[in-house]
């Protein structure tokens, strides 16, 4: 199968160099064409576990990081928030 | 020997009557770091003057007549995918070079409670994607047994370490082979638990739904007393199963008597060279001496496991690592005109092209007109290949299998040809689509006197019979040890 690898890349927000585009293209082909050969099956899948029903935590105010620890790693920061470009015109 | 060389069991023992302290213990293990990590590069980061002091603290409650847990002043190296706070957690990724989780991962908590020594962060396949550590942005870990081979992955640095004597014990993480394959290359024993007995919170998702934390180590009584400490019901992980463990290493009994033993012929096929299905082959007569029986069965989907694998943990993939956009952490790209420039820039630099090829093969599954061609086929075939498990364990206890077709194969030999690489998980992929334990147990040599890897899986939850079953195969093989080249 053919991929627009251009538009892919669009989609998962990454930029392929002109040079590259070849390699990901066969690559990426190849890698689909080995996907391929799952049969067409019937019925539907089970999306969680049924032996292990997930349990969700209780809605509780409980002792978490403070603004300071969350914010060690980002960036850019000012004044307690993240910096990032103008979202907004 | 020297303490470097020792199981965790013999140092906890040795601490115990007093004949060594935690910190002669730590010493040694940065001693072989010192005199090994240069050829061998196993940890991102070495934790020395932490570990040293970690180990003082074991030393002075050994003094003040404190019980100790069996892992106290063990030095354990830990994969870079677990946060562990304030010490840097890179995922081998530049998109993580500078990141230094402010919380401990749960089992890293555990580690620490338990008085582990943290020795170091282990080298791994960026994100955990690939089966040779050598997608890592920092450096390529080398096999002990050769250094022109590679180590296997992703957890190539967790095995290192441990068959390197780095460390005596290590965690990795297993989503589609990811701590056996490693395992089997370096010659060590490891574990992929059953899907939800060990915490995940604060390992640095891959594929949610299949990734799972587990031991590695030099014996099996050893990997068996680490999973005991990290597994376990957690309410910060909803997939964590509700229910209560013993201790797998008390417990451990080496009897294989009446075991009914399945072997899936699709397991020993073409694609599997000669030299390790004679060790595999091997390894299962020897525990049928021992009193086990072997059943033949059959895995008919097993030919079709690859395929679902790659759709189910690519798409997974695709959406795990949609965070990384140079916001909230890690790296951030310069020089960009508005936002989506800023993410699209950052992505490009900070990943590598191997995380790529996974994100943009997810997204493509997942988008619009191939949801039913691919995402919704491997799913369905997901439940097909865990019934036919149900099935085969209708019949047999455990089922044997070689970890890997091949053993290690030389660095920069699979780098340019992704399904080749691919093709190293073949025998384990499926285990992880089913959420099953396995074990890996080095059984024997193939050519070059490279490591065979034999991995015994299970029903959910039966890690006490894999246990057993490598515990027995152990003893025959008179016990595993550091690769001859790293001895003391």
């Amino acid at each position: 199968m053919q991929i627009d690898i251009q538009h892919i890349a669009k989609l998962s927000r990454l930029f392929i160099e002109e040079e590259k585009l070849e390699k990901f293209q066969q690559e990426m082909e190849s890698i689909v064409a080995m996907c391929e050969k799952l049969p067409p099956m019937d019925g539907d899948y089970m999306a969680v576990d049924p032996s292990n029903p997930m349990q969700l935590r209780q809605d509780l105010v409980r002792p978490s990081l403070n603004r300071e620890q969350l914010l060690q790693n980002a960036p850019q920061t000012q004044a307690g928030c993240v910096v990032v470009p103008k979202v907004v015109e | 020997m020297e303490l470097f060389e020792l199981t965790a069991a013999s140092l906890s023992e040795k601490l115990r009557k007093k004949e060594c302290s935690a910190v002669e213990i730590t010493r040694s293990v940065l001693g072989q770091i010192a005199r090994k990590e240069e050829q061998i590069g196993s940890f991102v980061t070495v934790c020395e003057e932490q570990a040293l002091k970690k180990a003082q603290q074991v030393d002075q409650k050994l003094a003040a007549g404190e019980a100790l847990s069996p892992l106290a002043g063990i030095p354990i190296g830990v994969k870079d995918n677990i946060c562990t706070k304030n010490v840097l957690t890179t995922c081998s990724s530049r998109m993580l070079h500078n990141f230094v989780p402010p919380y401990n991962a749960t089992v890293a908590e555990k580690l620490e409670q338990a008085d582990a020594v943290l020795i170091g962060k282990c080298n791994m396949d960026e994100f955990a994607m690939g089966s040779s550590c050598e997608t890592s942005y920092f450096q390529k870990t080398k096999n002990p047994w050769n250094p022109d081979c590679v180590p296997g992955g992703s957890s190539g640095g967790s095995a290192a370490c441990v068959s390197a004597g780095e460390a005596v014990l290590s965690l990795g993480s297993d989503t589609g082979g990811s701590i056996r394959l490693p395992a089997a290359y370096c010659g060590v024993v490891g574990l992929k638990p059953t899907y939800g007995s060990v915490s995940r919170y604060g390992l640095v998702a891959f594929a949610s739904s299949l990734d799972q934390i587990g031991p590695l180590g030099r014996s099996v009584e050893d990997v068996a007393s680490l999973y005991s400490v990290i597994c376990g019901r957690d309410p910060m992980d909803a997939t964590s199963a509700a229910r209560e463990y013993g201790d797998f290493a008390k417990e451990l009994n080496r009897s294989v008597k009446g075991m009914r033993i399945g072997i899936p012929k699709e397991y020993f096929g073409d694609g599997v060279e000669p030299k390790v299905k004679e060790a595999v082959m091997a390894a299962i007569d020897r525990l049928v001496k021992e009193g086990a029986q072997t059943v033949s069965i059959s895995l008919p989907s097993t030919d079709y496991a690859l395929s679902a694998y790659y759709i189910i943990s690519s798409a997974e993939a695709s959406s795990n690592l949609a965070r990384f956009d140079g916001v909230k952490y890690g790296y951030r790209a310069e020089g960009y005109a508005n936002l989506l420039e800023m993410y699209e820039k950052t992505r490009s630099e900070g990943f590598g092209d191997e995380v790529k090829r996974r994100i943009m093969l997810g997204t493509f599954v997942l988008s619009s007109g191939f949801y039913d061609a691919y995402y919704k086929r491997a799913k369905q075939m997901q439940q097909k290949i865990a019934q036919e498990y149900d099935e085969a364990f209708s019949r047999c206890d455990i089922i044997v299998t070689p970890t890997s077709p091949s053993p290690a194969f030389k660095i920069g030999e699979r780098t340019n040809d992704p399904l080749k690489m691919y093709a190293a998980d073949i025998c384990t992929v499926t285990v992880n689509i089913a959420g099953l334990p396995a074990i890996s147990v080095p059984c024997g040599a193939a050519q070059d006197k490279m490591p065979v890897g034999l991995q015994m899986i299970g029903p959910k939850f039966s890690e006490q019979t894999l246990f057993n079953t490598a515990g027995c195969f152990e003893n025959l093989c008179g016990g595993f040890g550091v690769a001859p080249a790293m001895k003391g």
